[in-house]
């Protein structure tokens, strides 16, 4: 499948000043980043209430849940979904017990069935995503943080570069990671 | 008569006198036994915090990964590595946010030394006396201290005892002293406390000498908004915290009949204190509703916006949260800046000794941009006579403040839509949309997102073409400033007993389902409309809603469909469905005194040194939640902390997480929800109530959603939580579009289930969650974590168990 965007340019942070350290993330393509989410065992996929502001992601989210992913819906973005009549394996959780969650190896799963091996967030507050992938880079790195947001998230372990100001690029992206799933 | 144990020092302090008769005779006056912990030293609650911290778990999000405070850093502590020092990640966590929440409590206590000297110096020793519906009179006070003041100086070793907290504490910061962010963050629950403490004193003692309202509920609607002040006068504005400065330019202008030649308007938490002054029980001179002919300009988030809309001839700044560029932004306008307090003092020069004319007339001839004067007799009449003497001579400063329709087309026509702006603007705003459509002629984009532009200029600075984005604001919103006239109610002060004594039982009991206690500033998400909506949301609810400070400001720029401000449409009684303004932000402290009135008034326990005691009522027994909304400063860090040691939950904005922190419950683990009952001492489960101590939501919606959550107690009765749970599904249903998948847990028996939904609901507990259900009766046989109870007595405290099983 021909990769029609460029996701690795542009690693700058949305906001500008928000470097947190020596380690920082790096930029992928979306077939890597597709083939690393499609290769884990127990992902999951976090979306927040900016799905509101473009509603075709919410879309999109849905796609990626019907690939089996399961979907951590934060704030009230849970209506999004129940709107568009998919609530099958979407659960209803605020940002930060969900992170906090997230940190403890013995915590069971959305499901009850075990502890997650990578998240991959879109649509959540810039700065409270950004500070949450802080959180798990600095308390629990057995899980892949992964970054599919229309901006650099520079705490992810993989992101794409920002593509905040591009939403066709942004879109494209997100449908090319989605290829990879389905495939 | 018991002997009161131990003693304090306290040297070189001005105004300061202590005793130990003094003591003695406060103990043969107050009958109640002195509890555990009077004057707590640093280790003294540090059971309590554990207590709090074992079940509401520690969680932080570093913003920097690594330290750099001492000459071996910077250490890279990523992945909790250690620093050379030996601190781990989360230790050094710990030590920041014990440092952020240490520099907010040294403001609220600073702000009270600096009033309890001013204050005896101006009006000598004066006593405390709160009126007759307030007999707990200063509820923290009490119970941190255990002592029961009697005048203003009897504050002075209250404050004495924060201040050397405050060092002990500090000096925990050090490289090499704590390790444990366990202790790091007991110490930051401490600075919490001293937080609070610091507030009420600051407040109590204002309150006394500017004869301040003592918990009136119908406190005077006072004029607020840009539009309020009156540019035919001059424009004096009075900007930061402290009331003594600003107090002395009102008197100024009252004692030589100014009031037709100048306009006072104060800019945050001052402006909310000036309005309260002469509206308490009497003073000797001050003049009844003093306070009433001064304006409030608004809130702090306004500030820079005021400025380009040329609403002041001349500034006095004080203290806390005032813009570090204020004198650059006022002398590019030729607006001369006086400051009157040590804590800013901008690099001026001060003239404190000097004659008052020699210093206005260098003002108003713009010899300088800017004075000092530290007297705030002097400040207040140098203040007000250069607004008055300033005005014309600022005229030509003053025609061109707002841009031509020229200038601004030039600039927005130079827009590139680089979004260089959007890259660093708080809360996302596309300025370039907004620079376009405005280049068409469309200056909506421009009129809807001037609320939620926070005024935070950093904008302009990373603007290639140097557009100054915030004037283009102002020429947009040239008739909405004018316009933005409404109306506030006073700051009420504190909570009366008469009042505690009504809603006492239903707050406990859970009939009145909460009090939401909203705080904020000026760093809104998403613009501060959504103060006001959601105080409207919880009051109509019939939820006791109070407020203080740049919140209660912000809140009263909208009305409803009848044109009703917020205190219009609901009454200011400290009661369900009411809205209050309290005060300033040093008057949240009386929040945390309704709390304790609940345990001392309504369930007659012992405040007395008795902290833990009454914060452990508290987190089990009295419905109630903070919100941080739009929190800028450490204070608010500080705030919060306080309301956490006390067991209240607070919720926070997104932004939140430059706290770094947040404490946060497992309910997958049962063991962290073990409680004890008082009766017998048994240990029961308990549904998770409150779920969590300090919770960071995304939006409004999930705030909202939470403060409905939080108030949750496990002594609810059933008609109580009944009535709980009918608002957090209600809110869930309305924003979410389902039923909180949570909601099962918090059902201890079927008359817990809301009216509306309960067929429905008993039917999903049968269906998926099996569990037994008796359908005649409607009653559930089987399932909750735990019965419910009426006599049940919850308690984190082995010291208040009755009888031993
Ligand atoms: S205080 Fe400790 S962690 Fe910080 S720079 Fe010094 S050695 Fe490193
Ligand atoms: S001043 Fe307003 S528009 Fe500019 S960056 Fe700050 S919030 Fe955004
Ligand atoms: S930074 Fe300046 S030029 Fe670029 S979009 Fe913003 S206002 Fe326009």
């Amino acid at each position: 499948m021909e990769m029609a965007v460029d996701t690795t340019k542009n690693p700058v942070p949305f906001e500008m000043a928000e470097f947190h350290g020596p380690e920082i993330s790096k930029t992928y393509k979306t077939k890597v980043l597709g083939a690393i989410i499609k290769k884990s065992k127990r992902p999951l996929l976090v979306v927040g209430a900016e799905l509101f502001d473009d509603p075709v992601m919410f879309d999109k989210a849905i796609e990626i849940g019907k690939t089996g992913i399961p979907i951590a819906a934060t704030a009230h973005s849970i209506k999004g979904f129940i709107d568009r009549g998919y609530t099958e394996n979407v659960y209803q959780i605020g940002f930060n017990p969900l992170a906090n969650y997230l940190r403890f190896k013995d915590w069971m799963g959305l499901d009850g069935k075990g502890q997650y091996d990578t998240f991959i967030l879109m649509g959540i507050f810039y700065k409270f995503a950004s500070a949450t992938f802080s959180a798990l880079k600095n308390f629990n790195r057995d899980i892949r943080r992964i970054s599919i947001d229309r901006y650099y998230h520079v705490s992810a372990d993989m992101s794409f570069g920002n593509l905040a100001f591009k939403p066709d690029d942004y879109h494209a992206a997100v449908d090319e990671v989605i290829a990879v799933l389905k495939k | 008569m018991g002997k009161v144990e131990g003693s304090f020092t306290v040297e070189d302090m001005k105004n300061v006198q202590i005793n130990i008769g003094a003591v003695i005779k406060e103990e043969e006056e107050w009958d109640q036994p002195m509890g555990p912990f009077p004057y707590p030293s640093i280790a003294k609650l540090r059971d309590w915090d554990f207590k709090l911290t074992d079940r509401y778990r520690i969680y932080y999000n570093p913003i920097c990964d690594r330290c750099t405070l001492c000459t071996y850093g910077p250490c890279d502590l990523t992945g909790n590595k250690r620093g050379a020092c030996g601190i781990t990640q989360e230790g050094h966590q710990g030590k920041l946010v014990l440092l952020v929440v240490l520099i907010g409590c040294t403001a609220h206590c600073a702000h009270g030394r600096h009033l309890y000297h001013w204050c005896l110096d101006r009006f000598g020793d004066m006593p405390f006396d709160m009126g007759p519906e307030i007999d707990v009179d200063a509820p923290l006070t009490r119970t941190i201290c255990g002592i029961k003041p009697k005048t203003i100086k009897d504050f002075g070793p209250v404050l004495s005892y924060i201040e050397e907290e405050v060092s002990q504490l500090l000096a925990c910061c050090h490289t090499g002293q704590e390790a444990s962010y366990r202790d790091f963050d007991s110490k930051a629950l401490h600075a919490g406390m001293l937080d609070s403490l610091g507030k009420e004193v600051s407040d109590m003692i204002q309150i006394i000498a500017y004869d301040m309202p003592r918990g009136d509920p119908d406190a005077p609607l006072v004029e607020i908004g840009m539009g309020c002040l009156d540019k035919n006068k001059a424009i004096f504005i009075t900007y930061g915290h402290n009331v003594a400065g600003a107090a002395e330019s009102i008197f100024y202008a009252e004692e030589n009949n100014l009031w037709d030649k100048v306009d006072i308007g104060g800019v945050c938490c001052t402006a909310i204190d000036n309005t309260r002054i002469g509206e308490g029980l009497g003073h000797p001179w001050i003049k009844k509703n003093l306070g009433t002919k001064v304006k409030v300009a608004g809130a702090m988030g306004w500030w820079r916006k005021m400025v380009r809309a040329g609403v002041m001839d001349c500034v006095m700044v004080d203290e806390q949260c005032v813009y570090c560029d204020v004198l650059e932004e006022c002398s590019a306008r030729k607006i001369p800046v006086i400051a009157s307090n040590e804590k800013i003092l901008l690099g001026l020069k001060d003239r404190t000794n000097d004659p008052a004319d020699e210093i206005v007339d260098d003002l108003v001839n713009f010899k300088v941009p800017g004075v000092i004067v530290l007297d705030p007799i002097k400040a207040g009449e140098v203040g007000i006579r250069t607004a008055i003497a300033v005005k014309p001579e600022r005229a030509e400063a003053q025609a061109n403040i707002f841009l031509t329709e020229e200038e601004f087309n030039k600039h927005v026509e130079a827009c590139t839509q680089c979004n260089s702006c959007a890259f660093v603007c708080p809360p996302h705003l596309k300025i370039s949309n907004a620079m376009e459509e405005a280049a068409k002629g469309n200056l909506e984009p421009f009129s809807s997102t001037y609320e939620i532009c926070v005024g935070c200029r950093r904008c302009e600075q990373v603007c290639p073409q140097d557009i100054p984005v915030l004037k283009c604001y102002a020429y947009a919103n040239q008739e909405y400033i004018k316009n933005q006239k409404f109306k506030m109610r006073a700051g009420r002060g504190p909570v009366l007993d008469t009042e505690i004594r009504i809603v006492g039982a239903p707050l406990c009991l859970g009939t009145i389902p909460g009090i939401i206690a909203l705080v904020g500033c000026a760093n809104y998400p998403n613009g501060t409309k959504e103060c006001y909506d959601m105080a409207r949301e919880f009051a109509r609810r019939g939820y006791i809603v109070i407020t203080t400070g740049c919140m209660a400001m912000d809140m009263s720029l909208y009305t409803d469909e009848e044109g009703r401000t917020i205190w219009e449409e609901f009454p200011g009684a400290f009661d369900g469905g009411n809205v209050c303004n309290i005060g300033s932000c040093v008057a949240n402290a009386h929040g945390h005194g309704a709390g304790i009135k609940v345990a001392t008034i309504y369930a007659h326990r012992n405040e007395r040194g008795n902290y833990d005691d009454i914060a452990d009522y508290v987190l089990n027994k009295v419905g109630v939640c903070g919100i941080a909304w739009g929190a800028m400063s450490q204070k608010a860090a500080s705030i919060a902390t306080g309301f956490n040691r006390l067991g209240v939950p607070v919720v926070v904005e997104p932004h939140g997480v430059m706290y770094r922190r947040a404490y946060l419950g497992r309910t997958d683990v049962k063991e962290d929800w073990e409680i004890i009952d008082a009766r017998d001492g048994s240990k029961v489960y308990c549904e998770p109530a409150p779920e969590h101590l300090l919770y960071v939501a995304e939006t409004k919606e999930e705030a909202m959603l939470m403060l409905a959550k939080l108030c949750f107690r496990p002594s609810d009765n059933n008609a109580g939580r009944m009535i709980k749970l009918t608002h957090y599904c209600d809110i869930n249903m309305k924003y979410f579009g389902q039923m909180p998948p949570d909601w099962p847990i918090y059902v201890r028996h079927a008359s817990d289930l809301p009216l509306v939904y309960k067929d429905k609901m008993l039917k999903e507990l049968e269906e998926k969650h099996d569990w037994k259900i008796d359908w005649k009766r409607k009653m559930i046989l089987e399932g909750p974590i735990r019965p419910s109870e009426v006599a049940f007595d919850p308690t984190n405290i082995e010291r208040k168990i009755r009888v031993r099983k």
